[in-house]
């Protein structure tokens, strides 16, 4: 048995980050699905691992790490396997600076109009007494308000519109990065790949007027190269519900 | 090529960066820019998308290569890296995984708070006092819509009350996780003098004027600002200061994260 243990959610997004690292790195690890939409990431055996009550964490032996870029960071760094960084300090303040531009800037953005279209009306039909205890449960008060947000369809008209033309301009500029080199932020697929894959694959799917084959043939080039790896066909294989298997999409005919 | 360095007065990520470069020992050409005057946005300095959608905000730029680079912490990464000894941050994987983590929180949460309650105490007047024209103008070259937007909610004394409550909190908590962190005698916060550092000293140093409660009973805090002051590369980045308080010059930063 591995001494690597990671508590996750569907390949996607932040659970994605660490799942697809690990696959190429070769890394065995124990997986630990945690239900997003069961609210698990905010039970107490789950918060004994990360208080923070936000997925992914991993332990590697008496080690708990959470924030899933810093934690790809550990995974490429402390494994032996293809490296996921390239040697050049300038590839890898770029890679940085990319990855935090993706988590701080696109996938919050993204990812408010997925909860509002996609977790929000997956968990809406449970019962109203069980999710206002799931909501009073989250530690984080700025979760507390997006959770009540997504579960009773009140994202506002405006923040929504502000996320939608973010999505837009995200979409431009990933299109020209990846039309001036072959992976994003250097000339070698890194972790920056694997960050920029988990939450680009899901643009023309969610946006296909503004990512498509047409408008953004690089990002699609580069999403079909990375979904033809044998480590994101087994990272996406792990996923349970409709939203990992949506990425069927990327097979080439 | 000796590099360059265009960076503001000695406060938030200019002095993350400018302290890092003495740190490293590497050469470099200073040239100190306004950034409370959107002067990063002029001819004068080489932007590429990087620089121009930095989600730091008004940070320091350096070229080194002929590439202009943004974001402190990564800049830091950078010098440090590409040093011989390593000498500001660990190699070891897990100390380096608990110095990125320990930075991306004062990234994400402690450096909006602080950008925001020091802009209102001390860049909004200035910024209100301008002629429309030349505000207009200083902000025409910003290619960020949400930097933008933050430089105009500036001016017009925009200010959420929720929000201020919130970055008041966000300066209290993290100056309460400091002097925890300190708790068992440590000289830095993790251990070895590190950019994690640097960096919770850079949004730090200049809110104990403006939050000064969030400071009063955290001694440790207090004596840790002490030793970082003490530090020859934090003294000399100091001593760049073209205003005798540099620890009150704020320029617009990164906008107040709305996940936590
Ligand atoms: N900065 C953290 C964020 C983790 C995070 O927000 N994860 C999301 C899933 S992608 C989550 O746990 N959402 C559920 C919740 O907030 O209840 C990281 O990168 O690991």
């Amino acid at each position: 048995m591995s001494d690597v243990t990671l508590y996750h959610w569907e390949p996607n997004a932040n659970s994605g980050k660490p799942m697809l690292a690990l696959m190429e790195k070769g890394v065995e690890f124990n997986s630990h699905y945690v239900d997003l939409l069961d609210f698990d990431q905010h039970k107490p055996e789950y918060l004994a691992i990360n208080p923070e009550g936000t997925i992914p964490a991993m332990t590697h032996g008496d080690r708990v790490l959470t924030e899933s870029t810093a934690m790809m960071e550990y995974v490429d760094a402390a494994f032996a396997g293809p490296k996921l960084m390239p040697d050049d300090p300038k590839d890898q303040w770029r890679i940085r600076w990319w990855m935090k531009f993706m988590d701080q800037w696109l996938a919050p953005s993204f990812s408010m109009i997925g909860w509002s279209v996609f977790i929000g009306p997956m968990v809406r039909g449970k019962d109203p007494d069980m999710l206002k205890a799931a909501i009073d449960r989250i530690p984080m008060p700025e979760r507390r308000v997006a959770w009540r947000k997504a579960i009773y369809g009140t994202f506002g008209e405006e923040e929504m519109k502000e996320s939608q033309s973010r999505v837009a301009l995200g979409i431009r500029m990933l299109e020209e990065e990846l039309s001036k080199r072959e992976w994003l932020a250097s000339d070698h697929y890194s972790l920056a790949d694997v960050n920029g894959f988990n939450i680009a694959y899901a643009l023309p799917l969610s946006q296909p007027d503004l990512s498509n084959d047409e408008k953004t043939p690089h990002i699609l080039e580069w999403l079909r190269k990375i979904y033809e790896r044998p480590a994101a066909k087994k990272t996406w294989a792990m996923g349970k519900t409709d939203l990992a298997a949506r990425i069927k999409f990327l097979e080439r005919s | 090529m000796t590099m360059v360095l265009y960076h503001g007065d000695p406060n938030g990520p200019s002095l993350t960066v400018l302290a890092a470069l003495f740190e490293t020992g590497h050469d470099a050409e200073l040239r100190p820019i306004d950034l409370t005057m959107g002067e990063r946005h002029s001819d004068t300095v080489p932007r590429n998308v990087e620089v121009e959608m930095s989600i730091e905000g008004e940070g320091p730029v350096l070229v080194a290569d002929g590439e202009p680079m943004a974001d402190s912490v990564f800049i830091a990464c950078y010098l440090n890296d590409s040093a011989t000894m390593s000498p500001i941050a660990p190699q070891d994987p897990f100390a380096r995984w608990q110095m990125m983590t320990w930075c991306r929180q004062i990234i994400e949460r402690v450096a909006p708070a602080a950008a925001y309650l020091g802009v209102k105490a001390r860049l909004a007047d200035k910024l209100s006092a301008l002629d429309d024209a030349v505000f207009e103008k200083l902000i025409a070259p910003i290619k960020s819509g949400d930097l933008k937007a933050r430089w105009a909610d500036i001016r017009a004394g925009a200010f959420d009350e929720a929000k201020i409550d919130d970055s008041k909190a966000k300066i209290k908590a993290a100056v309460e996780k400091v002097d925890t962190q300190l708790s068992d005698g440590r000289d830095w916060l993790l251990g070895d003098f590190s950019i994690a550092d640097l960096e919770t000293y850079a949004w730090l140093s200049g809110m104990r004027d403006i939050e000064p409660a969030a400071f009063e009973s955290a001694t440790r805090t207090g004596a840790w600002i002490g030793r970082m002051q003490a530090r020859p590369s934090v003294a000399r980045t100091l001593s760049l200061a073209k205003t005798t308080a540099p620890h009150q010059t704020w320029a617009p930063g990164p906008e107040i994260n709305r996940w936590g």
